[in-house]
């Protein structure tokens, strides 16, 4: 065990991720042995599931990755699936109902995600709440924004042949899944950020120990807000991706994508305390998570049963990530 | 003279590599109050710790109404009549004067709270000690010194027969230490045993009776007040052989520039109109009791702190120092008592903490320059034998000496030229502590630096300063030169109140 703990191939992805993989893995064959026993008919070993759930992880991943960068400063962000419902449904509404040019809601969709990642970081780090009320706060207020600018209404984005739908390309382009491409485009850019560059040197040391970090000269203030701005920043990207997928959003919706986008960073290592972040694993953690709705959907249950799944992976992975720790100290 | 109620006698304890207590005796009266006295660390805590069972003893008996007992926690020695009022108030601002004194014994009426009956015993007990204070009142309304009498109330409520009183004047005013004095003396009239500890050489000529002095862990003797002077006392605090070897003169040659230079700083209640100068190459000492200040002052001139008022010069030249940047900027390090949650990131390496006092000279174009890094890094941990498997190690992984010396690392990569050690080898083993005061004279002789040292370790100070400032409750009460201070002296200033 210890041998190939110490291997460098395994050293350099981690050893819990390499678990994840095969936890992936068994996943599918799981899904593909049990989907046709339990539902007659159904087959899950299929490109158009494949494809299906791959729309599931590019806007989970995409929060996930954002939501890992305020992890790492040590702080929670409980507002990314309504704000990325807000973004949304008002770019969508935008577009749809006052004809503004596609490519500047696109830009509209990741400038609200960003002003809310902004609100929820100036709140934490400058004004000293706890990014849990604040961002619980927020939550309300991307739900009740996006039903206010709607009225109500859900907003359709164009489909598939109409005009201004190219959008859609973002997530697959001639049956080629170019939204994977882009999820690991950003992710490489985000682990470069988060490991190879000050700003996200500092956003780990402040998760680790903030007053030390202060005390160092260091103005942790700004770093902090930073986190939660890229996280914001990650979810209006993340709704780009949700309406290239299904292109019809619902106001008032949104919040259990946060606890998915949570799992997923918690099962890739990236721990609650802060300091120790990996975007791979969170990558992975999306992909898990998107594979079991897909699957649980599959074997013709209905979606509760993803939440419940979702309740307790973060409960199993943030008890193992305190174990762990304990076991250090 | 009171009939002994209480006798404790050759206690140990030992705590890994520390010998806190050693053969201990002490005895309390009935009806008198016995002064606890001595410098920090001597083990007065501890031994009030043992007496009321929070820590078990190693050795040695304690005898109380004639039969010997062994408390294991303090619930049993309160319950048999022995308790202490804490220096810091343990308090729930919340909730209402009877329902603190009450907590966890609270009257009940059938299943509810009978809040009626518990103001009524409240108002019982303040009758008794003659003080006039509302039970219904919210404690968090009341002054520190009323808080004071509450801890005071609750403790008789428990029916005590032996009152400990922990530096309990610290945070009163002169007029509510005059009310203390009497409940005191009224305790007293009760026949109550009555173990006062403090500092302050005037209350203890006031309010005592005898005197106690411990040493580095050890029963020096007990002096009758009356017949004592406060020169015999503090010589039996101080009078410990000092085996290293302590600074004979100033090392600074006479024309060393002031370097560093505070002027009238005030920041709170423990930074009043403090003053000092910091020359080249000079190992400045803070001496002072507990409590005294002196971490506040260096706190609030790195910024760390906010301040009220006070200029500070660098070079004669007067800067502004808001925030830590500033200081850091200015080229000042603060490498505090508390390293693991002040000076390092312990789940980050070593090269991870040097550099990050000044990350932004170790990168190259967006990127962090791995290799200038880790390079520096190295050159840090040969320069300082920091002794670890290799750069790459997390910090928490290392022994408390070579952690100081990875903030130590932190501060010579930024180039600062003050560095303010407060109580630089505090949890640090004795090689260690031998390897950083090596170190600090390096760094003031071959690197350069100036350096402030804030310690409680009389000795320390002896040793390693030039220059000795001392502090008494949030003022500056002296300054010396090392060729003239004693023990005595410092200990003289560091009990003085004006």
């Amino acid at each position: 065990m210890e041998k190939i703990k110490n291997n460098k191939v395994v050293k350099a992805i981690g050893f819990n991720r390499i678990i994840l993989i095969g936890v992936i893995i068994l996943l599918y064959l799981i899904f593909a042995v049990l989907t046709p026993v339990l539902h007659s008919g159904a087959d899950f070993v299929t490109y158009d599931r494949f494809m299906s759930a791959l729309n599931y992880a590019y806007f989970i991943g995409f929060m996930a990755l954002g939501v890992t960068f305020v992890i790492a400063t040590g702080g929670i962000d409980f507002s990314v699936g309504p704000v990325m419902f807000a973004s949304a449904l008002i770019s969508g509404f935008c577009l749809m109902k006052y004809n503004i040019p596609l490519p500047v809601c696109l830009i509209i969709s990741l400038l609200i995600g960003l002003a809310f990642g902004t609100l929820n970081g100036y709140f934490v780090a400058y004004r000293f709440l706890p990014s849990f009320i604040t961002s619980m706060a927020s939550m309300q207020i991307a739900k009740g924004i996006g039903s206010v600018f709607t009225k109500t209404q859900s907003v359709t984005w164009p489909g598939t042949g109409n005009a201004n739908s190219w959008y859609r390309y973002l997530v697959k382009w001639n049956n080629i899944p170019t939204g994977l491409i882009i999820l690991i485009a950003v992710a490489v850019i985000c682990a470069i950020v988060l490991n190879k560059t000050k700003a996200g040197r500092y956003m780990l040391c402040i998760g680790s120990n903030k007053e030390a970090v202060r005390l160092s000269g260091v103005n942790t203030k700004k770093w902090e807000m930073l986190a939660y701005m890229i996280c914001g920043l990650m979810v209006g990207i993340a709704a780009i991706f949700y309406v290239g997928a299904y292109t019809t959003v619902q106001p008032g919706l949104g919040d259990t994508f946060n606890n998915e986008a949570i799992a997923a960073c918690v099962m890739g290592g990236t721990s609650m305390a802060g300091g120790l972040a990996s975007i791979l694993g969170s990558i992975i953690g999306a992909l898990i998570v998107a594979l079991m709705q897909e699957g649980i959907l599959a074997m013709g249950f209905t979606i509760s049963y993803q939440y419940v799944l979702t309740g307790i992976i973060v409960l199993v992975a943030v008890t193992a990530d305190i174990m762990s720790r304990k076991r250090k100290s | 003279m009171g009939e002994v109620i209480l006798t404790m006698k050759g206690i140990d304890k030992s705590f890994p590599g520390v010998r806190a207590l050693d053969k201990v005796d002490l005895e309390v009266r009935k009806g008198e109050v016995l002064a606890l006295m001595g410098e920090n660390g001597a083990g007065k805590s501890t031994l009030m710790k043992v007496l009321t069972g929070i820590y078990s003893k190693d050795a040695g008996t304690i005898t109380y109404e004639g039969r010997e007992v062994t408390y294991h926690n303090p619930r049993e020695a309160q319950a048999d009549g022995i308790v202490i009022v804490h220096q810091e108030l343990n308090m729930m601002g919340h909730l209402t004067v009877a329902q603190n004194i009450f907590i966890g014994r609270e009257f009940k009426k059938g299943p509810f709270i009978d809040d009626k009956k518990m103001n009524e015993e409240a108002e019982k007990l303040f009758k008794q000690l003659n003080i006039d204070i509302d039970p219904k009142a919210t404690m968090s309304e009341l002054t520190v010194g009323m808080q004071q009498m509450c801890e005071i109330a609750k403790a008789i409520s428990h029916e005590a027969k032996v009152i400990i009183f922990d530096e309990p004047s610290a945070a009163l005013t002169e007029a509510e230490i005059e009310r203390l004095f009497e409940i005191i003396r009224s305790l007293k009239k009760q026949q109550m045993g009555i173990v006062y500890i403090s500092h302050r050489m005037d209350e203890i000529k006031r309010i005592t009776d005898r005197v106690s002095v411990m040493r580095d862990g050890a029963y020096v003797g007990t002096l009758i007040t009356e017949e004592c002077t406060k020169d015999d006392i503090i010589n039996m605090m101080v009078g410990r052989v000092i085996y290293e070897d302590p600074k004979t003169e100033s090392q600074v040659p006479e024309d060393a520039p002031v370097v560093l230079k505070v002027d009238h700083l005030n920041a709170g209640r423990m930074v009043r109109d403090v003053s000092f100068e910091l020359r080249k190459g000079e190992i400045l000492g803070f001496a002072g009791l507990m409590g005294a200040g002196r971490t506040e002052t260096l706190r609030a001139v790195f910024g760390a702190d906010p301040k009220e008022s006070g200029e500070i010069f660098l070079n004669g030249k007067k800067i502004e120092i808001k925030r830590p940047q500033d200081a850091v900027k200015a080229g000042i390090g603060y490498l505090s008592e508390d390293r693991k949650r002040y000076g390092v990131v312990l789940q980050k390496t070593i090269t991870e903490n040097s550099t990050l006092a000044c990350l932004e000279e170790y990168v190259k174009g967006i990127f962090i320059d791995g290799r200038k890094e880790r390079k520096v890094t190295k050159k840090y941990v040969d320069l300082l034998k920091t002794k670890t498997p290799g750069i790459d190690q997390l910090v928490m992984n290392l022994s408390g000496g070579n952690q100081q010396k990875v903030v130590v690392a932190k501060w010579l990569v930024n180039n600062c030229d003050i560095l303010i050690f407060d109580e630089p080898t505090r949890g640090i083993d004795v090689g260690a502590k031998q390897e950083i005061y090596e170190l600090m004279n390096k760094l003031v002789k071959e690197e350069g630096k100036s350096i402030i040292m804030i310690s409680s370790e009389m000795t320390e100070i002896l040793r390693m300063s030039d220059r000795v400032v001392v502090m008494c409750e949030g003022k500056k009460t002296g300054e010396l030169d090392i060729a003239e201070v004693t023990q005595e002296k410092i200990m003289n200033l560091a009990t003085m109140r004006d």
